[in-house]
Protein backbone atom coordinates (compact mmCIF):
# COMPACT_ATOMS: atom_id res chain seq x y z
CA UNK A 1 0.00 0.00 0.00
CA UNK A 2 1.44 3.15 -1.16
CA UNK A 3 1.52 5.86 1.91
CA UNK A 4 0.31 8.91 0.15
CA UNK A 5 -2.71 10.79 2.22
CA UNK A 6 -5.87 9.83 0.93
CA UNK A 7 -5.13 6.31 0.82
CA UNK A 8 -7.35 5.48 -2.20
CA UNK A 9 -5.46 3.71 -4.67
CA UNK A 10 -3.15 5.19 -8.28
CA UNK A 11 -5.53 6.22 -10.99
CA UNK A 12 -4.80 3.26 -13.01
CA UNK A 13 -6.41 3.23 -16.71
CA UNK A 14 -9.27 1.13 -16.06
CA UNK A 15 -10.82 4.41 -13.70
CA UNK A 16 -11.47 5.78 -16.54
CA UNK A 17 -14.20 2.92 -17.37
CA UNK A 18 -15.42 3.30 -13.52
CA UNK A 19 -19.05 5.34 -13.82
CA UNK A 20 -19.00 8.49 -11.60
CA UNK A 21 -21.18 7.88 -8.91
CA UNK A 22 -21.94 10.32 -5.65
CA UNK A 23 -22.57 8.49 -1.82
CA UNK A 24 -25.51 10.30 0.22
CA UNK A 25 -27.66 9.82 3.21
CA UNK A 26 -31.03 7.42 2.83
CA UNK A 27 -34.27 9.06 3.69
CA UNK A 28 -37.11 7.17 4.19
CA UNK A 29 -38.75 8.73 0.32
CA UNK A 30 -36.36 5.94 -1.11
CA UNK A 31 -37.95 3.07 0.09
CA UNK A 32 -39.26 2.62 -3.61
CA UNK A 33 -35.89 2.44 -5.18
CA UNK A 34 -34.48 0.45 -2.20
CA UNK A 35 -36.78 -2.82 -2.37
CA UNK A 36 -35.39 -3.04 -5.76
CA UNK A 37 -32.32 -4.83 -4.45
CA UNK A 38 -33.74 -5.43 -1.04
CA UNK A 39 -36.05 -8.10 -2.16
CA UNK A 40 -34.25 -9.68 -4.53
CA UNK A 41 -33.01 -13.22 -3.76
CA UNK A 42 -30.00 -12.41 -6.03
CA UNK A 43 -28.57 -9.49 -3.70
CA UNK A 44 -29.73 -11.11 -0.62
CA UNK A 45 -28.28 -14.13 -1.27
CA UNK A 46 -24.85 -13.17 0.43
CA UNK A 47 -26.10 -11.19 3.59
CA UNK A 48 -27.18 -11.91 6.54
CA UNK A 49 -31.23 -10.69 6.11
CA UNK A 50 -32.88 -12.28 3.89
CA UNK A 51 -35.26 -10.65 1.38
CA UNK A 52 -37.75 -7.65 2.13
CA UNK A 53 -41.26 -9.34 1.58
CA UNK A 54 -43.50 -5.94 1.66
CA UNK A 55 -42.40 -1.88 1.06
CA UNK A 56 -43.91 -1.94 4.58
CA UNK A 57 -40.87 -4.04 5.95
CA UNK A 58 -38.29 -2.09 3.79
CA UNK A 59 -40.15 0.78 5.65
CA UNK A 60 -39.46 -0.62 8.61
CA UNK A 61 -36.11 -1.54 7.90
CA UNK A 62 -34.91 1.73 6.59
CA UNK A 63 -36.67 3.76 9.77
CA UNK A 64 -35.28 1.19 12.62
CA UNK A 65 -31.75 0.50 11.06
CA UNK A 66 -30.49 2.34 8.11
CA UNK A 67 -31.66 5.66 9.26
CA UNK A 68 -30.34 5.51 13.14
CA UNK A 69 -27.39 3.54 11.73
CA UNK A 70 -23.79 5.08 12.56
CA UNK A 71 -22.57 5.31 8.73
CA UNK A 72 -24.99 4.03 6.36
CA UNK A 73 -25.15 5.18 2.36
CA UNK A 74 -26.86 5.15 -0.77
CA UNK A 75 -25.00 4.94 -3.76
CA UNK A 76 -26.26 6.86 -7.09
CA UNK A 77 -25.20 7.04 -10.61
CA UNK A 78 -26.44 10.15 -12.48
CA UNK A 79 -28.36 10.70 -9.61
CA UNK A 80 -30.32 7.04 -9.10
CA UNK A 81 -30.23 4.98 -6.45
CA UNK A 82 -28.28 1.74 -7.34
CA UNK A 83 -27.43 0.27 -3.70
CA UNK A 84 -26.02 0.74 -0.51
CA UNK A 85 -23.02 0.59 1.30
CA UNK A 86 -22.18 0.88 5.25
CA UNK A 87 -19.57 1.02 7.45
CA UNK A 88 -19.84 -0.66 11.32
CA UNK A 89 -17.63 0.81 13.65
CA UNK A 90 -16.32 -1.72 16.51
CA UNK A 91 -18.00 -1.29 19.94
CA UNK A 92 -15.68 0.08 22.93
CA UNK A 93 -12.07 -0.74 22.43
CA UNK A 94 -12.46 -1.56 19.04
CA UNK A 95 -13.41 1.68 18.23
CA UNK A 96 -10.46 1.50 15.90
CA UNK A 97 -11.73 -0.81 13.22
CA UNK A 98 -14.49 -0.85 11.40
CA UNK A 99 -16.20 -3.74 8.82
CA UNK A 100 -17.59 -2.48 5.28
CA UNK A 101 -20.68 -4.07 2.93
CA UNK A 102 -21.97 -3.08 0.85
CA UNK A 103 -24.69 -4.56 -1.99
CA UNK A 104 -26.13 -3.43 -5.50
CA UNK A 105 -29.46 -4.11 -7.20
CA UNK A 106 -28.63 -7.19 -9.49
CA UNK A 107 -29.20 -5.27 -13.06
CA UNK A 108 -25.90 -2.78 -12.15
CA UNK A 109 -23.51 -5.47 -11.37
CA UNK A 110 -20.39 -6.03 -13.69
CA UNK A 111 -19.78 -2.07 -13.95
CA UNK A 112 -17.28 -1.21 -11.37
CA UNK A 113 -20.14 1.04 -9.55
CA UNK A 114 -19.23 -1.27 -6.40
CA UNK A 115 -15.67 -0.99 -6.51
CA UNK A 116 -16.08 2.99 -7.07
CA UNK A 117 -18.28 3.35 -3.83
CA UNK A 118 -15.91 0.87 -2.16
CA UNK A 119 -13.24 3.80 -3.18
CA UNK A 120 -15.72 6.65 -2.05
CA UNK A 121 -17.19 5.09 1.08
CA UNK A 122 -12.94 4.48 2.16
CA UNK A 123 -12.08 8.03 1.83
CA UNK A 124 -15.28 9.49 3.61
CA UNK A 125 -14.66 7.12 6.09
CA UNK A 126 -10.97 7.72 6.66
CA UNK A 127 -11.49 12.14 6.98
CA UNK A 128 -14.69 11.37 9.23
CA UNK A 129 -13.41 8.79 11.54
CA UNK A 130 -9.79 10.13 12.32
CA UNK A 131 -8.76 7.36 14.61
CA UNK A 132 -9.42 4.41 12.31
CA UNK A 133 -6.63 2.23 11.70
CA UNK A 134 -8.37 -0.70 10.31
CA UNK A 135 -11.41 -1.33 7.51
CA UNK A 136 -11.84 -5.15 7.08
CA UNK A 137 -14.70 -6.69 4.61
CA UNK A 138 -15.62 -10.23 4.09
CA UNK A 139 -16.74 -12.04 0.95
CA UNK A 140 -17.97 -15.39 0.98
CA UNK A 141 -15.69 -18.22 -0.97
CA UNK A 142 -18.46 -18.69 -3.27
CA UNK A 143 -18.65 -14.83 -4.32
CA UNK A 144 -15.54 -14.46 -6.33
CA UNK A 145 -17.06 -11.67 -7.89
CA UNK A 146 -17.42 -9.24 -4.48
CA UNK A 147 -13.93 -10.95 -3.84
CA UNK A 148 -12.62 -8.99 -7.47
CA UNK A 149 -14.52 -5.80 -6.16
CA UNK A 150 -12.57 -5.67 -2.86
CA UNK A 151 -9.31 -5.93 -4.48
CA UNK A 152 -9.57 -3.70 -6.96
CA UNK A 153 -10.95 -1.04 -4.70
CA UNK A 154 -7.51 -1.88 -3.05
CA UNK A 155 -8.16 -4.25 0.12
CA UNK A 156 -5.70 -6.79 0.87
CA UNK A 157 -6.61 -10.89 1.39
CA UNK A 158 -5.76 -11.78 4.61
CA UNK A 159 -7.03 -15.65 5.03
CA UNK A 160 -9.60 -18.07 4.29
CA UNK A 161 -11.66 -17.86 7.93
CA UNK A 162 -13.65 -20.91 8.06
CA UNK A 163 -17.33 -21.19 8.79
CA UNK A 164 -17.33 -17.70 10.12
CA UNK A 165 -20.80 -16.48 9.91
CA UNK A 166 -23.97 -17.66 9.82
CA UNK A 167 -25.91 -16.69 6.45
CA UNK A 168 -29.19 -18.22 6.31
CA UNK A 169 -29.30 -20.95 8.60
CA UNK A 170 -25.50 -22.25 7.72
CA UNK A 171 -22.21 -21.29 8.05
CA UNK A 172 -20.00 -19.92 5.91
CA UNK A 173 -16.23 -19.39 4.40
CA UNK A 174 -15.33 -16.25 3.70
CA UNK A 175 -12.32 -14.62 2.72
CA UNK A 176 -11.13 -11.61 4.79
CA UNK A 177 -10.12 -8.45 3.52
CA UNK A 178 -8.57 -5.66 5.01
CA UNK A 179 -7.49 -1.37 4.17
CA UNK A 180 -4.65 -0.31 6.80
CA UNK A 181 -6.10 3.40 7.26
CA UNK A 182 -3.55 5.42 6.45
CA UNK A 183 -3.84 9.01 7.76
CA UNK A 184 -1.73 11.88 6.75
CA UNK A 185 0.03 12.12 10.38
CA UNK A 186 0.35 8.18 10.55
CA UNK A 187 3.74 6.96 11.16
CA UNK A 188 2.15 3.70 8.93
CA UNK A 189 3.91 2.83 5.97
CA UNK B 1 -0.01 -37.82 25.11
CA UNK B 2 1.34 -37.97 28.29
CA UNK B 3 0.71 -34.33 29.24
CA UNK B 4 -2.94 -34.79 28.73
CA UNK B 5 -2.99 -37.48 31.54
CA UNK B 6 -1.71 -34.36 34.11
CA UNK B 7 -4.14 -32.14 33.22
CA UNK B 8 -7.31 -32.18 34.45
CA UNK B 9 -9.94 -29.10 33.37
CA UNK B 10 -12.73 -28.01 35.77
CA UNK B 11 -14.84 -24.97 36.49
CA UNK B 12 -13.01 -22.25 38.74
CA UNK B 13 -14.22 -21.42 42.53
CA UNK B 14 -13.46 -18.05 44.30
CA UNK B 15 -11.08 -20.37 46.57
CA UNK B 16 -9.28 -20.49 43.94
CA UNK B 17 -7.58 -16.65 44.09
CA UNK B 18 -4.56 -17.61 45.54
CA UNK B 19 -3.54 -19.82 42.95
CA UNK B 20 -5.10 -17.35 40.19
CA UNK B 21 -3.39 -14.63 41.71
CA UNK B 22 -0.19 -16.63 40.91
CA UNK B 23 -0.23 -15.86 37.01
CA UNK B 24 -2.73 -12.74 37.15
CA UNK B 25 -0.20 -10.75 38.74
CA UNK B 26 2.81 -11.85 36.57
CA UNK B 27 4.19 -9.57 34.07
CA UNK B 28 5.66 -12.38 31.49
CA UNK B 29 1.64 -13.50 31.44
CA UNK B 30 0.19 -11.01 30.95
CA UNK B 31 2.64 -9.03 28.19
CA UNK B 32 0.02 -11.17 25.06
CA UNK B 33 -2.99 -10.39 26.93
CA UNK B 34 -5.74 -8.12 26.56
CA UNK B 35 -5.42 -7.40 30.70
CA UNK B 36 -3.20 -5.93 32.21
CA UNK B 37 -1.10 -7.72 35.43
CA UNK B 38 -3.19 -7.59 38.87
CA UNK B 39 -1.15 -5.86 42.37
CA UNK B 40 -4.59 -6.15 44.33
CA UNK B 41 -6.32 -9.59 45.31
CA UNK B 42 -9.66 -7.59 45.54
CA UNK B 43 -9.50 -6.70 42.63
CA UNK B 44 -8.71 -10.07 40.99
CA UNK B 45 -11.53 -11.55 43.51
CA UNK B 46 -13.79 -9.11 41.77
CA UNK B 47 -12.77 -9.90 38.16
CA UNK B 48 -13.32 -13.74 39.21
CA UNK B 49 -16.81 -12.90 40.76
CA UNK B 50 -17.88 -10.61 38.06
CA UNK B 51 -16.48 -12.23 34.95
CA UNK B 52 -15.06 -15.68 35.56
CA UNK B 53 -17.61 -17.56 37.76
CA UNK B 54 -20.71 -16.39 35.79
CA UNK B 55 -18.81 -17.36 32.01
CA UNK B 56 -20.46 -19.44 29.53
CA UNK B 57 -17.75 -21.45 29.45
CA UNK B 58 -14.46 -20.48 31.32
CA UNK B 59 -12.08 -23.62 32.97
CA UNK B 60 -9.36 -23.95 35.37
CA UNK B 61 -6.37 -25.96 34.24
CA UNK B 62 -5.22 -28.10 36.78
CA UNK B 63 -2.39 -29.99 37.54
CA UNK B 64 -2.61 -32.43 40.48
CA UNK B 65 -6.08 -30.66 40.76
CA UNK B 66 -4.83 -27.34 41.31
CA UNK B 67 -5.08 -24.34 39.21
CA UNK B 68 -1.75 -23.67 36.69
CA UNK B 69 -3.68 -21.71 34.35
CA UNK B 70 -7.16 -20.90 32.78
CA UNK B 71 -8.65 -21.80 29.61
CA UNK B 72 -11.90 -19.94 28.48
CA UNK B 73 -13.93 -19.59 24.91
CA UNK B 74 -15.81 -16.74 24.21
CA UNK B 75 -19.10 -17.64 22.46
CA UNK B 76 -20.71 -15.62 19.26
CA UNK B 77 -24.58 -14.45 19.58
CA UNK B 78 -26.84 -14.17 16.07
CA UNK B 79 -24.64 -14.69 12.90
CA UNK B 80 -22.05 -15.23 14.99
CA UNK B 81 -23.57 -18.17 17.00
CA UNK B 82 -21.43 -20.89 15.05
CA UNK B 83 -18.51 -19.64 16.46
CA UNK B 84 -16.27 -18.95 19.95
CA UNK B 85 -12.94 -17.56 20.72
CA UNK B 86 -10.22 -19.27 22.79
CA UNK B 87 -8.15 -17.83 24.88
CA UNK B 88 -5.54 -19.35 27.64
CA UNK B 89 -3.08 -18.38 30.11
CA UNK B 90 -0.65 -20.49 31.94
CA UNK B 91 1.92 -19.82 35.15
CA UNK B 92 5.12 -18.71 33.50
CA UNK B 93 6.81 -21.43 36.41
CA UNK B 94 4.56 -23.91 33.89
CA UNK B 95 5.71 -23.28 30.68
CA UNK B 96 7.33 -25.21 27.87
CA UNK B 97 5.82 -28.84 29.56
CA UNK B 98 2.85 -29.10 26.99
CA UNK B 99 0.22 -28.09 29.13
CA UNK B 100 -0.98 -24.79 26.85
CA UNK B 101 -1.55 -28.06 24.20
CA UNK B 102 -3.06 -30.34 26.40
CA UNK B 103 -5.23 -27.81 27.64
CA UNK B 104 -6.27 -25.71 24.50
CA UNK B 105 -6.91 -29.94 22.78
CA UNK B 106 -9.15 -30.66 26.08
CA UNK B 107 -11.01 -27.78 25.77
CA UNK B 108 -11.75 -27.61 22.10
CA UNK B 109 -12.92 -31.55 22.76
CA UNK B 110 -15.13 -30.67 25.60
CA UNK B 111 -17.21 -26.85 24.18
CA UNK B 112 -17.76 -29.20 20.78
CA UNK B 113 -19.73 -31.45 22.80
CA UNK B 114 -21.34 -29.15 25.21
CA UNK B 115 -22.13 -26.12 22.97
CA UNK B 116 -25.20 -26.94 20.29
CA UNK B 117 -24.50 -24.96 16.90
CA UNK B 118 -21.18 -24.37 17.56
CA UNK B 119 -18.34 -25.05 14.40
CA UNK B 120 -15.76 -22.87 14.68
CA UNK B 121 -13.52 -22.27 17.60
CA UNK B 122 -10.69 -19.78 16.66
CA UNK B 123 -7.64 -17.90 18.26
CA UNK B 124 -6.22 -14.76 17.78
CA UNK B 125 -2.75 -14.73 18.62
CA UNK B 126 -0.03 -11.74 18.64
CA UNK B 127 2.42 -12.10 15.53
CA UNK B 128 5.29 -11.82 18.05
CA UNK B 129 3.77 -14.41 20.60
CA UNK B 130 5.86 -17.36 18.76
CA UNK B 131 5.14 -20.11 21.47
CA UNK B 132 1.48 -19.34 21.47
CA UNK B 133 1.03 -20.11 17.82
CA UNK B 134 3.04 -23.40 18.54
CA UNK B 135 0.82 -24.35 20.77
CA UNK B 136 -2.17 -23.65 18.86
CA UNK B 137 -0.57 -26.10 15.73
CA UNK B 138 0.44 -28.52 17.90
CA UNK B 139 -2.68 -28.74 19.15
CA UNK B 140 -4.29 -28.99 15.73
CA UNK B 141 -5.18 -25.92 15.03
CA UNK B 142 -5.10 -24.31 11.07
CA UNK B 143 -3.23 -20.98 10.25
CA UNK B 144 -5.41 -19.13 8.74
CA UNK B 145 -4.06 -15.88 8.06
CA UNK B 146 -2.60 -12.51 10.03
CA UNK B 147 -5.41 -9.65 10.46
CA UNK B 148 -3.45 -6.62 10.27
CA UNK B 149 -3.81 -4.26 12.91
CA UNK B 150 -7.08 -5.92 14.27
CA UNK B 151 -6.18 -6.00 17.91
CA UNK B 152 -4.93 -3.65 20.66
CA UNK B 153 -3.09 -5.07 23.15
CA UNK B 154 -1.54 -2.52 26.46
CA UNK B 155 -2.22 0.43 23.73
CA UNK B 156 -0.80 -0.89 20.70
CA UNK B 157 -2.58 -1.57 17.46
CA UNK B 158 -1.09 -5.32 16.73
CA UNK B 159 -1.02 -7.76 13.73
CA UNK B 160 -2.65 -11.21 14.86
CA UNK B 161 -2.24 -14.37 13.36
CA UNK B 162 -5.70 -16.20 13.29
CA UNK B 163 -6.39 -20.23 13.92
CA UNK B 164 -9.15 -22.11 13.63
CA UNK B 165 -10.37 -25.38 14.82
CA UNK B 166 -13.67 -27.22 13.05
CA UNK B 167 -16.12 -29.01 14.41
CA UNK B 168 -15.18 -31.60 11.24
CA UNK B 169 -11.20 -31.53 12.30
CA UNK B 170 -11.90 -32.38 15.83
CA UNK B 171 -13.53 -35.85 14.77
CA UNK B 172 -10.15 -36.90 13.49
CA UNK B 173 -8.47 -36.05 15.91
Amino acid sequence: MQADSSAVPPNHDHRKQEPDITLRPFDLSDVGAFMTWASDPRVTSFQRRGPCTSEEDARRYLADHVLPHPWYRAICVDGRLVGSINAKPGQGEERFKASIAYRLAYQHWGRGIATAALRAAVSSLLEEWPHLERLEAIAEVENPASQRVLEKAGFLREGLLRKYVMLHGKSRDVVMYSLPATHPNSDDI
Amino acid sequence: MAEEREITLRRFDLSDLDDYMVWASDHRVSAFCRWDTYTDKEDLRRYMRETVLPHPWFRAICLGGRPIGAVSVNLGAGCDRCKGELGYVLAAAHWGRGYGTAAAKMAVRSVFQEVEGLERVEALVDVDNKGSQRVLEKAGFVREGVLRKSMVLKGRTRDMVVFSFISADALVD
